[in-house]
């Protein structure tokens, strides 16, 4: 059996967390928090009881069915965010009442126009906002950014980003139930772009500086309310670099492979995240798995889940926000950065929607900047 | 010896590209003449019916292009094809299940707005009246609760061309059991409800079959649910003796004869494959084991997905 690994530290610079929302995505955070020195999981909170049930075998002594409950019954220094979209803004400012600082899922929200409310609440409550942006954290990226910085194909004239999975829906043999929210544009503010293209719109962004949003088109394979593919062409007047991103989730995954495909054409040659993935992800495991037996007789910590580097990354992510929290320094992925993701998307969503006809060409072709608030609603 | 002769006939789009269209009118007016061709003298066994309720693959909005579900371009072809020859009302029926709302899994495959073509309605039977009743497998009586409309009407069943998480084709039995409350087995159930049912023909929707990957096998097959399963099972390489619901309901042992031009049905079997579906998301509990016992060892956390249900 696993012991629970909370409590590990208990003396006074102990960064105190509570988790609301422990689904998959909040038991990642949960555990890599338990992991992390000098953080501890005092609470979660979750509507579903047996999300409760796995919170509280992971070692968390207090669950609530409701996160505001959470928040005025704890007193937490810092509070992750993993609920469904539609309810981050009001967690933050409940949050925000409390005083405890956030790691926001992405989407940060729904849209730029309730991530400026969000952040304004965050703002007047005076708590910092991060938000869980995590392919940057993982090392094929990481790898990519260092071999770009270091001029090694020469000047980038054209980039490439692919991210793809089987969304909500998932792949035969069909087991669970689907969950509604994802696939409802009021409760999730929109399809694949949201979920997926933002992680890619927040990499490139740290790779080539801001963006510019030329063209899109979004599509569905099936009849659903949200779009499961989409497709935006971009550019990076920094590096003078034309990008093209396209994420979907229309496309089985069979875990641990996972579609993320980025490449940088330079001058010279090519760089690939392919080239800075391990060659066998179970031989790689099993490297990184013997490698934390060995730091266990050597007193190192260990590298949480080590064997699974997507899963690094949100510790990474999380880890990341808590040392900032920790040293009073502002989240290295804030919640501006969140809102520049979302920015990014509308405006893809403006063009698709303009070139599909979907407006009145309200859509304004000639420049409009990634943070342009003033772009009109677009009817999806 | 009867019903043991299957129709088939191929689908033929010249103007395709790859192994899908994805317009559901080109898709429509493909199908037009193999639908034709296939429900043949069917019907004059449906002509009479007062209401048809067609049972297509629904169960979860996985993409028809996956082979994984019945093209709902196909069961469109079937219902055009029956109101032009029929004055029966027309249904295609479903059930929700603890997986999915029907309506839901129906909503995304496009059923609502490909019905609004027809006078054709979508039926949840999980709302529906039910029948109690006995069946019988092996001299030994079964308990049913039937949808009154399957019980009552005539009806179609059009199964995709897959196999099942259990391994056998899901067919056209497994496909209508599905529907039906019965507590027999796996094996024992479809023969069960079959014999309950008794639908007037079944066809096979092979526009795209699976067999560990999609291929466009661009054909279709009608007949009795038992001849159209068998079929199905060759078509996807397993052995008709070793399915005990084809076992215990083909009239004969004799292989089933295909008629229809342009179906090559060996060279069919030939291009489809006989695997099986993608694993389950659970990971082995062996490797959950090994996981949780490594993590135990180095201080590691346990992924949620690596749990083995704990």
């Amino acid at each position: 059996m696993t012991p629970p690994l909370l409590n590990r530290w208990t003396d006074s610079s102990t960064l105190s967390l509570g988790i609301l929302g422990v689904g998959n995505i909040g038991m990642v955070h949960l555990k890599s928090a338990a992991a992390m020195p000098s953080v501890e999981v005092v609470a979660a909170a979750d509507a579903v009881p047996g999300n409760r049930e796995r919170a509280e075998r992971a070692g968390v002594s207090r669950t609530y069915d409701d996160y505001t409950t959470l928040l005025s019954a704890e007193d937490v220094d810092a509070a992750v965010v993993a609920l469904p979209p539609f309810l981050h803004a009001d967690a933050v400012e409940r949050a925000a009442e409390a005083g405890v600082d956030v790691f926001v899922e992405k989407p940060l929200a729904r849209s730029t126009e309730e991530a400026d409310r969000l952040l304004e609440t965050a703002r007047e409550g005076d708590i910092a906002v991060g938000v869980d942006h995590t392919l940057r954290y993982q090392p094929d990226m990481q790898g990519v950014k260092a071999a770009y910085d270091e001029g090694s194909v020469g000047h980038v004239p054209y980039a490439s980003i692919t991210r793809l999975n089987d969304g909500p829906l998932g792949r035969p043999p069909a087991e669970d139930a689907p969950a509604s929210w994802p696939l409802d544009a009021d409760a999730a503010g929109g399809g694949s772009l949201l979920e997926l293209g933002v992680h890619c719109f927040d990499v490139l962004e740290w790779l080539f500086g801001d963006l510019e949003v030329r063209d899109a088109s979004m599509g569905r394979s099936l009849e659903t309310d949200v779009e499961d593919a989409a497709t935006v062409l971009m550019a990076a007047p920094e590096t003078g670099t034309t990008i093209t991103l396209h994420c979907g989730s229309y496309q089985w995954e069979q875990l641990p492979e996972v579609n993320t495909r980025l490449r940088l054409e330079g001058v010279t040659g090519t760089i690939s995240n392919d080239d800075y993935l391990p060659g066998n992800f179970y031989a790689d495991a099993a490297k990184s798995a013997l490698s934390n037996v060995a730091s266990r007789f050597t007193s190192d910590e260990p590298d949480v889940f080590g064997p699974t580097f997507y899963l690094q990354a949100h510790y990474d992510a999380l880890a990341d926000f808590c040392d900032a929290i920790r040293e009073g320094e502002r989240p290295p992925v804030d919640g501006e950065a969140g809102r520049r993701t979302l920015a990014l998307a509308e405006r893809a969503y403006e063009l698709a929607a303009a070139e599909a006809g979907e407006t009145d060409g309200e859509a304004n072709e000639t420049d409009a900047g990634a943070d342009d608030r003033g772009t009109p609603e677009v009817t999806r | 010896m009867k019903n043991e002769t299957v129709r088939a006939a191929r689908i033929d789009d010249a103007d395709r590209r790859g192994g899908w269209d994805p317009d559901v009118d080109a898709r429509l007016a493909a199908l037009e003449s193999p639908v034709r061709d296939v429900l043949g003298p069917a019907l004059e066994e449906l002509s009479d019916a007062e209401r048809i309720t067609i049972v297509p693959d629904a169960h979860y909005p996985f993409h028809p292009s996956s082979g994984m579900v019945t093209d709902p371009a196909v069961v469109g072809a079937i219902v055009a094809r029956l109101e032009d020859r029929t004055d029966a009302e027309i249904a295609v029926a479903g059930a929700t299940d603890d997986r999915i709302d029907f309506d839901r899994a129906a909503e995304y495959l496009g059923y609502p707005d490909l019905l609004e073509r027809f006078d054709a309605t979508l039926v949840d039977l999980a709302d529906e009246p039910r029948t109690g009743g006995l069946s019988g497998v092996e001299d030994e009586p079964v308990a049913l609760s039937v949808p009154t409309r399957l019980a009552e009407d005539a009806v179609v069943v059009v199964p995709s061309l897959r196999p099942t998480a259990d391994g056998p084709v899901a067919g056209a039995m497994r496909t209508l059991a599905a529907l039906v409350d019965c507590d027999a087995g796996a094996d024992r159930a479809p023969v069960a409800v079959t014999r309950s049912v008794e639908p007037t023909l079944a066809v096979l929707d092979a526009t795209v079959a699976y067999g560990g990957d999609p291929i466009a096998a661009d054909a279709l097959f009608a007949g009795s649910a038992p001849a159209v399963d068998a079929v199905a099972t060759s078509l996807l390489g397993r052995s008709l003796e070793a399915d005990p619901v084809l076992s215990a309901t083909r009239r004969t042992d004799d292989p089933v004869t295909v008629d229809g031009a342009g179906v090559d049905v060996d060279r069919l079997r030939g291009r489809i494959s006989d695997g099986a579906l993608p694993p389950s998301d659970d990971p082995h509990p062996a490797v959950t084991t090994a996981y949780r016992l490594y993590a135990a060892v180095a201080g590691d956390a346990v992924p949620p997905q690596l749990e083995g249900g704990r």
